[in-house]
C-alpha cells in the first residue's frame, strides 16, 4: 500500500492533479459560503498545496515539473485580456479625460506608496523590485516583476494578498468617507485591488462592476508599460 | 475554439518578438495584449463593434481560471530561501496600508472630479 502511494506520488501528474482538485474544492467553497471575500479560492487552495510540501510528501521542484503546463497558460491568458477592455471602448472613449487622470495618479500612488512602505520596513531589493507591480492584475505583475528583477514568486503572492486587503477593507473605508458613487468605488477597487476588487465592485451594482473591469485593464496596461522603464533608469 | 486560441498565441508570440528584437523591458504577454487590442479596434472599423466568437469563447474561458494558473508560482511565497526570513515586515506594510492609502487617495480625487453622486446612469 505504501509503495502505491509512493509511485503515486511521484508521478508527474501528481502536482497538477493536487492544484486542480484543490482549486476546483476552493471554488466550491467559496460558493457554498455565498462568496464571501475572505474565503478566495485561490487562498484556499495554496493550503493543501503548501501543507503536502512543507510535510515533505511531494518537493518543489517536482511540484513546479508538474505544473509546468498551468504556467504556459498564463501568457495566452494575460493576451486575452484585450478582449474585455475592447468591449469596453465605447466607456473609455466616453469618459477618457477623467479615466486617463485617475489611473495615473492610482497607479502613481500606489506604486510609489509600495516602493516606500517597502523601504521603510526594510525590503532587500529583490523583495523590492517584487512588490512594485502590486496594483495590478497578478498575471501581469508576475511578468514585470520578471522583467524589472524582482521574483515572479513575491510578486504573485503580494498581489493576490492586495487584492483581499483592498477588496475587504476598501469598501468600509469608502463608506466612512461618505462615497457612494459606484463610478468612484468601481474604478477606485479596480484601480488598486485589480481581480479581487473588481469581483467585489461587481456584487456591489453592474455600473460599480464595469468602471472597476475598466480600471483593472487600463491600470496593468499602463503599469506594464511604464514601469520597467523608470525600473531600469532607478537601478 | 482554435481558431481563438491560434489568435491569442500568435499575438503573444509577436509580443515576445518584437520586445525581444526592440531591446523593450516590457513582458512580451503585455506587447501581444496591446497588439490584440489594436488588431480589435482595427476589424471593428470593417467589421463592426464586435469579437469573433471563438475569440470570446477562449478568452472568457481562461480569464474565469486567471487564478489557477498563476497558483503554482504563487505558493512560492510560502517557501522563500532562508535569507528572507524578515521580509514580512515590509510585505505586509505594502500589503494593508499600502493598499488602502492609495485606494482612498484614488476615490477622494475621483469624487472630487466627478462631483456629487448621479442617481441614474450616466
Amino acid at each position: 500500500m505504501s509503495r502505491l502511494l509512493d509511485i503515486a506520488l511521484h508521478h508527474p501528474l501528481a502536482g497538477l492533479l493536487l492544484t486542480l482538485a484543490a482549486f476546483q474544492a476552493g471554488l466550491a467553497i467559496y460558493r457554498l459560503s455565498g462568496r464571501h471575500v475572505l474565503l478566495q479560492p485561490f487562498l484556499l487552495a495554496c493550503i493543501p498545496v503548501v501543507l503536502l510540501i512543507r510535510g515533505g510528501y511531494l518537493s518543489l521542484e517536482a511540484y513546479t515539473d508538474s505544473t509546468a503546463w498551468l504556467r504556459y497558460l498564463l501568457g495566452p491568458a494575460t493576451v486575452a485580456l484585450a478582449v474585455p477592455l475592447y468591449r469596453h471602448i465605447g466607456a473609455i472613449a466616453r469618459h477618457a479625460p477623467v479615466l486617463a487622470l485617475t489611473i495615473s495618479f492610482g497607479a502613481f500612488t500606489a506604486t510609489s506608496l509600495a516602493w516606500l512602505l517597502a523601504t521603510l520596513g526594510g525590503a532587500n531589493p529583490v523583495v523590492l523590485l517584487s512588490v512594485l507591480p502590486k496594483t495590478v492584475t497578478t498575471p501581469i505583475a508576475m511578468q514585470v516583476a520578471q522583467a524589472i528583477g524582482g521574483w515572479p514568486h513575491i510578486a504573485a503572492g503580494t498581489v493576490a494578498l492586495t487584492g483581499v486587503a483592498g477588496a475587504v477593507a476598501g469598501p468600509w473605508l469608502m463608506d466612512r468617507c461618505g462615497i457612494r458613487d459606484p463610478r468612484v468605488r468601481g474604478l477606485a477597487l479596480g484601480i488598486t485591488a485589480h481581480a479581487v476588487g473588481t469581483a467585489r465592485a461587481f456584487d456591489e451594482s453592474p455600473q460599480a462592476g464595469a468602471f472597476a473591469s475598466l480600471g483593472l485593464g487600463l491600470t496593468g496596461l499602463l503599469v506594464a508599460l511604464v514601469l520597467p522603464f523608470v525600473a531600469s533608469s532607478l537601478i | 475554439m482554435l481558431a481563438g486560441f491560434l489568435t491569442l498565441v500568435l499575438c503573444q508570440f509577436a509580443g515576445e518578438v518584437l520586445v525581444t528584437w526592440l531591446g523593450w523591458p516590457v513582458p512580451g504577454p503585455v506587447a501581444g495584449m496591446l497588439l490584440l487590442f489594436v488588431l480589435l479596434l482595427l476589424r471593428g472599423l470593417v467589421a463592426g463593434h464586435s469579437v469573433p466568437a471563438p475569440l470570446e469563447q477562449v478568452s472568457g474561458g481562461l480569464i474565469q481560471y486567471l487564478s489557477l494558473f498563476f497558483l503554482p508560482a504563487g505558493i512560492g511565497i510560502f517557501f522563500l530561501p532562508d535569507g528572507f526570513a524578515g521580509q514580512w515586515l515590509p510585505l505586509a506594510l505594502v500589503i494593508v496600508p499600502g493598499t488602502l492609502l492609495a485606494l482612498l487617495a484614488t476615490a477622494l480625487l475621483l469624487q472630487a472630479m466627478l462631483g456629487k453622486p448621479v442617481k441614474k446612469r450616466a
